[in-house]
């Protein structure tokens, strides 16, 4: 692969090189890491990847809102996915970065950019259709409505995330609701 | 001009044409001296046909043309306006409305599914016309023939003996030179029909000595009988329009479009009665009588001349005083509307919202270069940014400033809203609107209507009672509602009241206890019981009606309001009526903060809200303190957000102030002032009501901006909120 991006960034080189090219197809996908298991996101879904800055805490919301960044002028919400997954919140380290990503409303009206802290990136895969299989009912550790396949990256599984549901506004929104009613009582 | 462009301005243009005759409408039957209001309807309906006109929408013209008619005849006080007219007149005004919006949807004829509706609608109005002849039918006889037309087919009718177009033309000072011969023009229209009067008109004609006879100075007004149309006429003159002046107006018009003329010719301030004549507004046979009259010979330079001319032919009944009148108010009118029109111009709010980021980009940025100044201690870097903040928050100012409009326009629309609701509930009522003059952000404007209409619909329908049950209480008859608006300590209040029976707290206790709303042995203050009609799923309407009682208005109008950033409270007393307050920011782009630090999260809190700063104190073992002899209960912020780590030595208390509350909110650091740019918060954070909106800091990094009134509902434990949760 290309190394001419690789001194912009030091980790996933790969990755970025493949977003900048344009070249993605629907087959592509990002893969990165939560703690020791590998998820991938359709790469049509990513806006960038920056790395880990300074975020203000969003009071009164669930763990994993993270907080909001300022991404050039816009005020983006960063969720935590470990927290989401009902695991412990990532702890910041060297690889720790933030994937923006755009995700349709809930309600339909337009998109929503978002920010993914994640662990580390590793690299943009291609994976043919027949390499993906369906999520299994039972048996991930994750909600099985997170998962929107497997895919099958040199003889390894890898989740594929439905970061539609993943990112749901409406049920981050439920979550505080809880988290506030909590507040006051 | 690109037609399109000027297509929309028709459109825009006759928008608030027809709101203004609406309004003007609703003010007859309040006002008792109606000739102010009808002119204002006349002028409307005016304007839209003429535009039109321009634009061949013929189905426009056609109907204005009738409304126009019966207008105009009200103004001669042939017809007296009544109810009636006016309940049928605002549908007009609906009906025109319908049809501009239709233009807007790209249609440029009539609609065949409105045209029933149309046509219903113009045989009213005929028959109200009608009546006018049969009354007054003397006037019939007036020269001016104005309500004789009739109507739709200005083309193609059969004319009477003084029915012709007239030509007003000035050509240009180098025609002659250019190559054409004036008189090849009036040549050539003669083939279009017959030029039945014509005046030349020699008043530019500078004394011989200086006369060059290359040069053309001559003007005509002529009186043209045939049954072209518009287009061909002006046709004629093809060839020679960019450099004369060339106005054409179609038989049958009213005597206003001859004032127009008369207004428009450069020779305007001369010789009034003697155009009037031109015009064909009178014949050349009352022109003798009237000249006959005139002392002195007629003599153009002299200024006085028109009027004696204009007062001897009303004399001589030639022309009825109301032509003359009419002519000068219209000068006046006219010539005050165009000094306003030349002090505002018309922009894109796209615009003006692009230049609000922009200097929103600019706060930001220049808040940086502050923060980069005081940090390497460059005196004179900082002296420069000093003067550059002081700049740019006057930018700021002036330029929120372009996007405050007044409140008056809102309100007016409730005329409408009043008397049609009034109507179909059978009830009379009226409305007094107050503070029109308050100014607030364009953006507010655009979504306080909604909320606003709720309310004054529910205070029509639930508070002001039937009038047999006013009469009965010993109060009159009519019933108020009242708009008011007024601007307090950097919101602006909006306060919707009625006279009629206010609310009952028994009947909506009950009502919240038997929805769950509220707990049965709950005790609440006189307020939190009213404020519990703004609860999801309450009404209680015995009788639902179209209008409300379905009990999806009033927490509608309150999510509303609170998108707004603003908040709503209701105060009644039981057989007095019942006011709904609602207090909203006067921009929802930027604010004045104040900024507080609180562990390492930095909180903006509007500067509006702030009454003071004070030191840390607090009587031991309790959450208030002394200020100067009055408790002040405060929050401590650390707590309310649960956020980690100890307080450091120096706590602050901010107090604020919201309406008549006071509360103090302990925080760690002061920070000092800050031009707060607002940025919208995802919908994710909707739940977190304490909070309003975000913010970027000189550093880049994110505050989040506090919600005050949200906040003290929050600790205060007793807000409808707080009961809900």
């Amino acid at each position: 692969m290309n190394t001419a991006a690789a001194n912009v960034v030091t980790y996933g080189s790969s990755a970025i090189v493949a977003l900048q090219s344009g070249a993605a197809l629907p087959s592509q996908f990002l893969t990165f890491m939560l703690g020791e298991d590998q998820y991938a996101v359709g790469i049509l879904h990513i806006k960038e990847i920056i790395e880990y800055g300074s975020l203000a805490t969003v009071p009164m919301m669930p763990a994993c809102v993270r907080g909001v960044i300022n991404l050039r002028g816009a005020v983006v919400p960063v969720m935590d996915l470990s927290a989401r997954f009902e695991r412990a919140p990532s702890v910041i380290g060297k690889r720790s970065c933030i994937v923006i990503v755009e995700v349709e409303n809930g309600d339909g009206d337009g998109k929503q950019v978002l920010g993914m802290l994640v662990d580390a990136v590793n690299a943009v895969v291609e994976i043919a259709a027949g390499d993906i299989e369906a999520a299994p009912s039972f048996g991930t550790r994750i909600r099985p409505d997170f998962i929107a396949g497997i895919g099958k990256v040199n003889g390894k599984f890898v989740i594929l995330l439905d970061i539609e549901h993943v990112l749901s506004s409406e049920e981050i929104v439920e979550m505080a609701r809880g988290t506030v009613a909590t507040h006051h009582n | 001009m690109n037609l399109d462009e000027a297509l929309q301005t028709f459109i825009t243009e006759s928008r608030e044409l027809l709101e203004e005759m609406e309004n003007a409408l609703l003010n007859v039957d309040i006002a008792g001296d109606q000739s102010e209001a009808i002119n204002a309807i006349f002028r409307a309906a005016h304007t839209i046909k003429g535009s039109a006109g321009l634009f061949s929408l013929d189905h426009i013209v056609a109907f204005t043309h009738v409304v126009e008619s019966l207008l105009d005849e009200v103004r001669d006080g042939r017809v007296v306006l009544n109810d009636e007219m006016i309940v049928l007149l605002l549908s007009c005004c609906d009906y025109l409305s319908g049809m501009t919006d239709a233009l807007a949807a790209g249609r440029l004829d009539a609609d065949p599914d409105t045209a029933p509706e149309g046509e219903m609608l113009l045989q009213q109005l005929r028959r109200h016309m009608a009546g006018g002849h049969a009354e007054e039918a003397q006037a019939a006889d007036a020269p001016l023939a104005v309500h004789a037309e009739p109507g739709v087919e200005r083309i193609d009718q059969e004319r009477g003996d003084s029915d012709y177009w007239h030509i007003s033309l000035r050509f240009g000072r180098g025609v002659l030179q250019n190559g054409m011969d004036p008189i090849a023009f009036l040549r050539y229209l003669a083939k279009l029909g017959k030029i039945v009067g014509i005046a030349t008109v020699p008043d530019a004609m500078p004394p011989a000595e200086e006369m060059d006879a290359e040069l053309c100075y001559l003007g005509f007004e002529i009186a043209f009988d045939s049954t072209a149309d518009r287009e061909a006429i002006a046709g004629v003159f093809e060839f020679v329009q960019d450099d004369c002046e060339i106005r054409i107006i179609p038989p049958h018009s009213k005597v206003s479009h001859y004032v127009d003329l008369i207004r428009a010719l450069p020779e305007q301030a001369a010789r009034l009665g003697e155009i009037l004549v031109r015009c064909g507004s009178v014949t050349s046979h009352e022109l003798e009588g009237a000249l006959h009259q005139q002392s002195h010979p007629d003599n153009p330079q002299d200024e006085v001349v028109p009027q004696q001319l204009g007062s001897i032919l009303v004399g001589a009944g030639s022309v009825p005083p109301v032509v003359v009148e009419a002519a000068l108010a219209k000068q006046k009118q006219v010539s005050e509307q165009k000094a306003q029109e030349s002090r505002s111009i018309r922009v894109d709010s796209d615009k003006l919202d692009r230049l609000i980021d922009l200097v929103g980009e600019l706060i930001i940025a220049g808040a940086r270069a502050n923060m980069i100044g005081q940090h390497i201690q460059n005196t004179e870097l900082q002296e420069c940014t000093s003067t550059l903040s002081g700049l740019v928050e006057e930018v700021r100012d002036a330029a929120l400033e372009l996007r405050m409009v007044k409140i008056g326009a809102t309100f007016n629309r409730f005329q409408r809203v009043v008397h049609d609701v009034a109507r179909e509930l059978g009830k009379d009522i009226g409305l007094i609107v107050d503070g029109e003059d308050s100014e607030l952000d364009k953006t507010v404007v655009e979504k306080i209507g909604d909320p606003l209409m709720h309310l004054v619909r529910n205070a029509m329908d639930h508070g002001i009672e039937p009038g047999d049950v006013r009469v009965a209480n010993g109060k009159p008859a009519k019933g108020m509602i009242k708009l008011n608006a007024f601007h307090e300590s950097g919101s602006i209040v909006i306060e919707v009241s009625d006279d009629g029976g206010g609310l009952r707290k028994e009947k909506i206790l009950a009502k919240a206890v038997e929805r769950g709303l509220v707990d049965a042995d709950r005790k609440l203050t006189d307020s939190e019981i009213y404020n519990l009609i703004f609860e999801a799923g309450f009404s209680t309407a015995e009788k639902i009606t179209n209008l409300s009682g379905r009990g999806v208005g009033m927490d509608v109008v309150k999510r509303n309001i609170t998108a707004l950033r603003g908040s709503v409270d209701v105060s009644s007393k039981e057989g007095a009526g019942t006011t709904v307050t609602v207090r909203l920011p006067l921009t929802l782009a930027i604010i004045d903060g104040f900024l507080v630090q609180v562990g390492s999260s930095v909180f903006v809190i509007p500067l509006d809200m702030i009454e003071e700063c004070i030191e840390y104190a607090t009587e031991p073992g309790q959450d208030y303190c002394n200020l100067r002899g009055q408790v002040l209960p405060f929050v401590r912020l650390r707590e309310l957000f649960r956020i980690d780590g100890a307080a450091t030595r120096r706590e602050s208390i901010v107090v604020l102030k919201l309406g008549n509350h006071r509360a103090g909110l302990a925080v760690d650091t002061l920070l000092g002032e800050f031009q707060t740019v607002i940025k919208p918060l995802s919908p994710m954070f909707s739940e977190v009501k304490c909070i309003s909106g975000s913010t970027i800091l000189g550093s880049g990094e994110v505050a989040l901006i506090l919600d005050v009134a949200a906040l003290m509902q929050a600790v205060s434990g007793k807000g409808v909120v707080a009961l809900a949760a």
